[in-house]
């Protein structure tokens, strides 16, 4: 098919309105949004889950099932309607001039054909190429996408790959018809940080070498401001804010839009001095939304009677480039007020040594055959010398990306695994070689976890007071099953959940009320040690803060040791005292928060920090992007764990870091580095993050 | 006597039934060519949220298809509900209709009872959102009901195992020759080789097919998930032996095993018995773990409990394995609660020793998955038993595809018993149940086909019920 010339907007969405039909009634998902993309320009798409991004993204495509249908407005693409296309022509449209890349790149790719098959498929198809053509044009754009070694990537399998090659080829299959228009859904959410970057940079530099537009989902405001040109704010199926990403993030003009910011943590954000601001109350439903203004009942400024009166249109606020908000409020509103602060709290006394780890060790050994034993084992160093040291009523973040080993270090902690080597000191008692189901009930319940994944935390066919009833019974808490009950519905009341939840089912909470509960399981016996493995990440933004101020409150309260466990570094740096920082089981750095997020910093520190995208204009970061993906803990590098990625290895003399693992350097009190680099050098470290003066 | 009709004084409804057939079958072949040539239907929004589609030739014939169904169920229902008042002057289908009305009438209770109350019933309410799920239950509860009305002598019209001289192979509908005062005048369904009622022998077969089949597979399950969990959830050189072990017993010829068990050399030796007092342990051994992994935390609750469950279950348990003169001879004869029959007995080790490796790699590939979830996770961390984790944990949140395949092999060993009653295996040759008739049927079966049509046709229909019961329920329990 021949690209039609056409100068106007690439995509125009006019008052488009989509619904779902199901048995019982219609869900409108998305209401009156308009939206423009001008050629070569990247317009993010942000908003929590539920709020109808990915909705526009499918009604583009016109790709919205077969109760999904589009009640009202139009979508044009270079002037054409997509909604008065005929099936053969949108078949023609799609995978040529509009491609998407979605969330999960192994779900993308067929897994049973060779990459290269897959990518030849695309201009055979739509273009009518010839095989040798295609395949000349698959090896340029696996090349374009910085893939190593094309040849042999084109002729492998997608299970070959690690997730960010997948994700690159995946990229490179929606490039290889040139379209005009590319729609991304979340593309980097399933990645590492340091892989995540890297896609990034990728697609911000195709984008500019192909003119492509862009339409970038996504819930990350900082990734958007790394990304885009514009933005649009999505809240509820509604577009509440558009603009450029200047206005939109310096001069904000919509309630929601200024909450979402003081709901993240920003560099200059602090636990204890300026606490994040959470949104109250819980996202409507969709066919529970409110009269007027959706956001009116969780909005500061809500004026009864007047934003619950009639539907909200979108106004232009004046004097700003094609900038408009949802708000019938914004001229009224002192959008340079100060956040009130509401309450500052005392920092915590940091008390003594509860939790040891010396020279902590742990090993798997994987045999070849699993039936007869024996053949060739295969040695896994998971965990390798680690050291520190938790007290009472301190954060200490467990920071790295996956396969780093802070999930096997979790497990040996809990005793679901027994150490290798080396010693755990529980108040100086010796618990690595103890599996759970030999140590005594105390030693468990001081000891509790927090999981990642609220949607699988909880037992789905039992109610949630019964889940906490059973860890009481468990910590042998409580005299009789009365007096069990009664100190459930106060663990219900210390996460601040409603007495009513203990007889719901938890697919009857949301997201962030599940990791409440699951929080409340964890201090069912007084838990002196809370291990919390990314207790957030899966949270929206909004809820984010919430859940953290809880868990920080709690922790005040009860002298808890939490072990932060996260991937985040911004909200590693708003909540931790010390951070420790990992790399395919090697402590890399250790030091208090300011210490680490200072230099000199261990070279891979400074990637992650530069990796970490940042909503905030006015800061301004090193770009320094990682070659290459996280070497498979089977196969550990030689000498250094990070030599393979590192950007200073140049600078140690005698190839020192291929021949040994570098030792522990103490820098100032309570810092340490694993790294060859001279002090010196270490020393000329530039920060990563800056903040511009104002 | 003249002989009855199949529709007796409501054959003026025949040929509509029948044109009504041959409309929707030239509806059917319409609709085929239409689906492959005619222009795809419009639907458009209109603005009040409604949906209207514009009318094209599919829709056309999709709708005429609708009401032509319709109107055979219809045409249908009129048979059944007015044989229920004439009876025997609406024909064999008006009499027949007239005796099953307990079952009718059980029917329309607990559908209306059902359907009154389905938000408040979970998963069994949500059946009733799904028509096929509803076709389904209708048939699968047909059957129950009539089995357990028959077990009452309730719809049978004679005795099952009575011969009447002169009603040998005698068409449906044929008078009773030398009817008493009582006695019901008509061999409805006809008679059998040996001058027996067919539609009598078929309704009390109904109650070996539907008491058996679902027994047996409970225990199948119960063999299954106890030894599914463990391999699943434990791994390793566990898992390797048990599913070897259950691989061998799944590449062993079925009929060829159920040959062996019942020669009676093999019975002789009390191999049937000795299975039985495996398999049937396991039931025992789940509820014992069950309870005991929940309630160890309260031993005051929890010993009278378990004294109780195992005192009860362990008699059940010696009351079916022991038979006064076997091999297997525990308890004395006083104290044996129930005698099994020997037929049965091998019939039901059977059906569960071929039916429990199948359910086994079912629990072992769910629980394998679902072990990794984090609530397990979160067990492990507060010190949970395995035990715990397998049968509370894991288990509970596996029933979705466990109850699908519960219904489906209730199916498959109805079949079996089939099978089994077919080859003579088993049960006495006289007893009534389906397979049993259909092999003595089958023999005059190029001159008399009703004899072994009847029992083979409800075989169909109460298999067909529990795959559609099994595909109502697969489809309700993945929405939400």
């Amino acid at each position: 098919m021949t690209k039609t010339e056409y100068d106007g907007p690439i995509l125009e969405i006019d008052q488009l309105s989509i619904s779902f039909f199901t048995r019982l009634r219609e869900i409108p998902a998305v209401m009156d949004f308009s939206v423009a993309v001008q050629p070569g320009e990247a317009v993010g798409l942000v908003g929590e889950s539920g709020c109808g991004k990915s909705t526009v993204a499918l009604g583009v495509m016109q790709d919205l099932g077969k109760n999904g249908r589009i009640v009202g407005g139009s979508i044009k693409f270079k002037g054409r309607d997509l909604g008065q296309m005929s099936m053969e022509e949108l078949r023609d449209i799609r995978g040529s001039e509009i491609a998407m890349i979605y969330q999960e790149p192994m779900a993308s790719l067929n897994p049973a054909m060779k990459i290269g098959k897959q990518l030849m498929e695309v201009p055979m198809i739509h273009q009518g190429m010839d095989e040798k053509a295609a395949y000349d044009r698959a090896l340029q754009v696996v090349t374009d996408v910085k893939l190593p070694d094309p040849k042999r990537m084109l002729d492998s399998y997608p299970h070959q790959l690690s997730g960010g090659q997948q994700q690159r080829i995946v990229i490179a299959m929606a490039l290889m018809s040139e379209p005009a228009l590319l729609i991304l859904d979340e593309p980097t959410t399933a990645l590492d940080v340091t892989v995540e970057a890297a896609v990034v940079e990728l697609v911000k530099e195709l984008g500019k070498k192909y003119g492509t537009s862009m339409l970038f989902i996504s819930h990350n405001l900082g990734l958007v401001l790394e990304t885009c040109d514009r933005l649009c704010v999505m809240y509820s199926g509604e577009a509440v804010e558009t603009g450029s990403i200047a206005d939109v993030f310096d001069k904000m003009q919509h309630p929601y839009t200024q909450a979402l910011f003081r709901s993240i943590p920003l560099p200059g954000a602090d636990k204890n001095t300026h606490p994040l601001k959470a949104i109250p109350g819980n996202f409507p439903l969709p066919h529970e939304r409110p009269q007027g203004c959706n956001f009116g009942p969780r909005c500061d400024y809500f004026e009864a009677g007047r934003c619950d009166a009639d539907a909200i249109q979108m106004e232009p606020i004046e004097g700003d480039d094609r900038h408009w908000s949802r708000c019938l409020k914004f001229r009224e509103i002192d959008w340079d007020a100060p956040i009130d602060v509401i309450d500052q709290k005392a920092k915590a006394e940091i008390g003594d040594v509860v939790l040891k780890m010396d020279n902590l060790k742990k090993y798997y050994e994987v045999a070849a055959n699993a039936l007869f034993g024996g053949g060739n084992t295969k040695v896994v160093k998971a965990n390798e010398t680690l050291s520190f040291e938790a007290r009472e009523s301190e954060t200490l973040a467990i920071v790295g990306e996956s396969g780093c080993g802070k999930s096997t270090f979790a497990k040996v902690l809990m005793g679901l695994e027994t150490a290798t080597d080396g010693q755990i000191i529980l108040d100086n008692r010796n618990i690595e070689s103890t599996a759970i189901e030999s140590r005594d009930t105390e030693t468990v319940s001081d000891i509790q976890m927090v999981f990642q994944n609220p949607f699988d935390t909880l037992n789905p066919s039992m109610t949630v007071g019964r889940q906490i009833i059973r860890a009481l019974e468990i910590f042998g808490v409580g005299a009789s099953e009365a007096e069990r009950k009664e100190r459930m519905l106060k663990l219900l009341d210390l996460v601040k959940l409603p007495r009513a939840f203990a007889d719901r089912m938890p697919r009857q909470l949301s997201g962030g009320q599940k990791q409440r509960v699951g929080i409340a399981r964890a201090f069912a016996g007084d838990a002196r040690i809370v291990v919390a493995d990314e207790p957030v990440s899966a949270l929206d933004v909004s809820v984010q803060a919430a859940v953290t101020d809880l868990l920080m409150e709690i922790q005040r309260e009860h002298k808890t040791t939490l072990l932060f466990i996260s991937h985040d570094l911004s909200i590693v740096r708003y909540l931790s005292d010390r951070v420790m920082v990992m790399y395919l089981g090697h402590v890399v750095e250790l030091g208090s928060t300011e210490q680490v997020f200072a230099p000199p910093y261990h070279p891979y520190t400074e990637a992650l920090l530069s990796a970490v995208p940042i909503a905030d204009t006015s800061i301004e970061k090193q770009h320094i992007v990682l070659e290459g993906d996280i070497p498979s803990a089977m196969n550990p590098p030689p000498g250094c764990p990070f030599q393979t990625r590192c950007r200073w290895k140049s600078e140690v003399p005698g190839g020192l870091c291929e021949k040994e693992v570098p030792p522990v350097r103490q820098m100032e009190a309570g810092h340490q580095v694993k790294c060859h680099l001279a002090d010196d050098i270490l020393a000329r470290m530039e920060p990563v993050i800056k903040v511009a003066a104002e | 006597m003249e002989p009855l009709t199949w529709t007796g004084s409501l054959d003026f409804l025949n040929p509509i039934f029948i044109a009504l057939i041959f409309i929707c079958a030239a509806l059917v072949a319409a609709y085929m060519v239409a689906s492959v040539f005619a222009p795809e239907a419009q639907t458009t929004v209109n603005p009040d949220g409604t949906l209207s589609v514009s009318p094209s030739l599919l829709t056309l014939v999709t709708s005429a298809l609708k009401y032509g169904f319709l109107a055979i169920i219809t045409v249908l229902l009129a048979y059944l509900i007015g044989g229920m008042f004439l009876g025997l002057n609406a024909g064999i289908i008006g009499a027949m209709s007239q005796q099953f009305v307990p079952v009718w009438i059980s029917l329309v209770v607990l559908f209306v009872l059902s359907i009154t109350y389905k938000r408040r019933l979970g998963l069994y309410g949500k059946l009733f959102d799904s028509t096929v799920g509803m076709i389904g239950f209708a048939l699968v509860m047909f059957w129950v009901f009539t089995g357990l009305f028959g077990a009452f002598d309730m719809i049978v019209t004679h005795d099952a195992l009575t011969q009447v001289s002169g009603m040998k192979n005698k068409v449906p509908g044929t008078p009773m020759r030398g009817a008493d005062e009582g006695d019901f005048p008509y061999y409805l369904l006809g008679g059998d080789n040996l001058a027996r009622d067919v539609f009598s022998r078929m309704v009390k077969g109904c109650l070996i097919v539907v008491l058996i089949a679902p027994l047996a597979t409970l225990f199948a399950f119960m063999v299954g998930i106890t030894l599914g969990l463990p391999a699943g959830y434990y791994g390793g050189r566990l898992d390797t032996i048990l599913s070897f072990t259950a691989n061998l017993i799944l590449a062993f010829p079925v009929i060829l095993l159920f040959y062996l068990l019942v020669t009676p050399e093999i019975r002789a030796t009390g191999l049937p018995q000795y299975m039985a007092s495996i398999l049937f342990i396991f039931p025992l051994v789940f509820l014992t773990v069950l309870l005991n992994s929940r309630f160890y935390t309260q031993p005051g609750f929890r010993t009278p409990l378990l004294i109780a469950v195992l005192g009860m279950g362990g008699w059940i348990y010696l009351s079916l394995i022991s038979e006064v003169g076997s091999k297997v001879h525990v308890i004395p004869g006083f104290a044996d609660l129930f005698d099994l029959d020997g037929g049965i007995l091998t019939v039901f080790v059977s059906v569960v020793f071929v039916n429990s490796p199948t359910v086994f790699r079912i629990v072992r590939g769910l629980t394998m998955d679902i072990k990794t979830r984090d609530y397990v996770a979160a067990a492990q961390t507060r010190g949970e038993g395995a035990w715990y984790i397998m049968l509370w944990e894991i288990l509970p949140n596996a029933r979705g595809p466990l109850i699908v395949d519960f219904c489906l092999r209730i199916g498959y060993a109805t079949i079996l018993l089939g099978t089994l009653g077919f080859f003579g295996l088993g049960l006495e040759p006289e007893s009534p149940n389906w397979g049993n008739t259909i092999n003595e049927g089958r023999k005059l079966l190029s001159i008399y086909l009703h004899p072994a049509i009847v029992p083979a046709l409800s075989l169909l229909s109460l298999v067909l019920g529990l795959n559609l019961l099994a595909d109502g329920l697969r489809e309700e329990s993945l929405k939400d």
